[in-house]
């Protein structure tokens, strides 16, 4: 130790740096800020410079012309997006799967890791958990090609069993109810295992001692549930929610393409889809820029929404 | 780590101090849990199934999940295509350099950021979170990938999502929660914030640079919608894009595949051997990197 000592004054440095002019202090952090700059520059062309873009969302734009040229418009390209009744459709049906979605899948998953949680075997524990997270890996394109093999009216898997067992086959792709059910099955057999995750972590933090309290106590299991569990992993499932509220208006583009076709375009297609056939298939690119625009601020809007609501319920924010 | 083996003491000492009988609960608990596990596996088993059986059996339609009168010659067809190699090699590279390229930016910037000392990190990480919630959308992004001359460039599959905030946070939570004495140490003996990264702080977070990583590799790997917004030379199609056309199609690859007719109808076995061909790569690292994939995952999930 006593050989260290005359260089410590090096490391009080750290501490001082407010005394210290601008180009001093960078001076100082050199190291750390040069290898920010790589990330900046990231940050500044991917993601900052987009939202120059957004400009066309108040323009007549010409490719030609290009930003700088194009005559600007106003609301003009708004209410040309509003005036169109496939927008609102796209909006609605963003909400129906959404909703839907989040209505089956949100209660099971706590479901599952509610009993994952119950497993003291842990080879069956690790067991079951490996293979509930699997789907999770796999892309949407290869999902949608598994779907389309279990689930097609003619030779999926699915409906020549029904078929067999002397049934009809059902229109799971074709039929646009039917299609709502296939996406959502879809959608939770994907997320449903990685879902549980968040709680089992939630529930990793319990003292076992509570438990013993309550087995000591005379409680069954269900009460140890009900009263010991569940009550722990309450702000999660909140937290949760309203995350998943505040998501409603978004939704990935890959699931609705990918599973949807011509014949149930009229549910299959959410605001992801009609932004990229209008932008980039039918080159509107006015118009996708200022459904963009109005998708974002819709959310900005939900979540600032939730996160106020969360706080007033005592629970934690979500910004 | 201490976190978890306290739980294990604590499940062994109930086990043994508190002994618990095998309830009717636990029946249900595991034959539902067991139900739940068969529904995410049996999708797996259909295409294994479908791709190894023989013709007759899948135009029969009595495929289920086993394979009937084994025969390979979907997979034999589809590994002599010239194309699915062609974008297995595109994916390999977007793969390998996406990881690599989002691996070097995140860590760096997760560094940086987590310095409690660092002049600024508070706006600089500000401004990286808004993206999260506020964008250019996909079309002035599509016009800025245009501008900087990626279109039909392999590159445009990772550069222009090479960085995830998500994964920032999650590696910023992890070398903050470093212990600090580390690092004050090293400082005393006259190290610079290099050294420190790299002799102390890197050598630490292995696992957590295995977590994001595999984060990463996974999403390359699977991205489908950047690769079809960008890509459109047909010699430069990713997996996941030549994927898609092979299923949506009737007809079975041009190249020198096949070689008889040129033209031949694309059974469902191709299809579903072309699916396991995707997926199979994932599925063989999948078993040793879950750990890896939890533990991510649990760090991001205490400190969102």
């Amino acid at each position: 130790m006593a050989v260290k000592k005359p260089k410590a004054p090096k490391y009080e440095q750290t501490f001082v740096v407010q005394k210290r002019g601008f180009w001093a202090t960078i001076w100082r952090y050199k190291w750390l800020y040069l290898m920010l700059i790589p990330v900046i520059a990231y940050f500044l062309v991917f993601r900052y410079a987009p939202m120059y873009g957004i400009l066309m969302a108040f323009q007549k734009y010409n490719p030609f012309k290009g930003i700088r040229g194009s005559e600007f418009v106003g609301l003009a390209v708004f209410k040309k997006v509003f005036a169109n009744s496939n927008f609102w459709m796209a909006v609605k049906n963003t909400l129906i799967l959404n909703f839907i979605t989040m209505l089956f899948n949100f209660p099971l998953t706590i479901l599952v890791a509610l009993m994952l949680n119950e497993v003291r075997h842990l080879a069956f524990k690790k067991l079951t958990q490996s293979i509930l997270y699997l789907p999770h890996f796999i892309s949407w394109v290869v999902v949608a090609g598994i779907a389309t093999n279990l689930f097609s009216l003619d030779g999926g898997t699915i409906n020549n069993i029904i078929i067999k067992m002397g049934g009809s086959g059902i229109p799971f792709l074709s039929n646009r109810s039917w299609w709502v059910f296939t996406y959502v099955v879809c959608n939770i057999w994907k997320e449903i295992g990685w879902g549980t995750i968040i709680y089992l972590a939630a529930l990793t933090g319990v003292d076992e001692s509570l438990y013993e309290a309550a087995y000591l106590d005379g409680a069954t299991r269900m009460q140890r549930i009900m009263y010991i569990t569940l009550p722990m992993i309450k702000s999660t499932i909140v937290t949760m929610l309203i995350l998943n509220v505040s998501r409603m208006m978004t939704i990935g583009i890959d699931a609705p393409l990918l599973l949807g076709n011509d014949a149930v375009i009229l549910s299959s297609e959410v605001i992801s889809t009609y932004v990229y056939r209008l932008g980039i298939i039918r080159t509107d690119y006015s118009q996708a820029t200022a459904i963009g625009l109005f998708q974002n601020i819709v959310n900005i809007i939900i979540l600032i929404a939730a996160d106020r609501f969360a706080k007033a319920i005592g629970e934690n924010g979500i910004i | 780590m201490a976190r978890a083996n306290k739980k294990e003491a604590a499940l062994e000492s109930m086990s043994s101090g508190v002994k618990q009988k095998f309830g009717a609960l636990d029946v249900i608990i595991y034959v539902l849990l067991v139900v739940v596990a068969i529904i995410c596996l049996y999708p797996f088993l259909n295409v294994l199934a479908y791709s190894m059986s023989g013709y007759n059996a899948v135009l029969s339609q009595r495929v289920t999940w086993y394979p009937i009168d084994i025969d390979f010659s979907a997979y034999e067809r589809i590994l002599k295509d010239r194309q699915i190699w062609q974008s297995m090699w595109a994916t390999v590279q977007v793969t390998v350099l996406g990881t690599g390229l989002s691996l070097v930016l995140t860590t760096a910037a997760a560094y940086a950021l987590s310095r409690m000392y660092l002049p600024g990190r508070t706006i600089f990480s500000a401004l990286m979170l808004f993206t999260m919630y506020f964008g250019g959308g996909i079309i002035p992004t599509f016009l800025v990938v245009k501008g900087v001359g990626l279109i039909d460039k392999l590159a445009s599959v990772y550069v222009p999502v090479a960085v995830s905030v998500y994964n920032f946070i999650i590696m910023r939570t992890f070398f903050r929660d470093l212990p600090e004495s580390l690092e004050e140490a090293a400082m005393i003996d006259g190290a610079t914030e290099m050294q420190v990264l790299f002799r102390i702080v890197l050598p630490l977070s292995l696992p957590i640079i295995a977590t994001i990583g595999l984060f990463y590799a996974v999403s390359y790997w699977n991205e489908y919608f950047t690769a079809m917004l960008y890509i459109s030379d047909a010699s430069k199609y990713t997996l996941q894009l030549r994927l898609r056309t092979l299923l949506i199609g009737t007809q079975f690859g041009g190249g020198d595949a096949g070689g008889d007719s040129g033209v031949q109808v694309m059974t469902q076995s191709l299809k579903m051997a072309s699916v396991a061909v995707a997926t199979i790569p994932i599925l063989i690292v999948y078993p040793w990197l879950q750990k890896y994939f939890v533990k991510g995952m649990m760090i991001g999930s205490v400190k969102g």
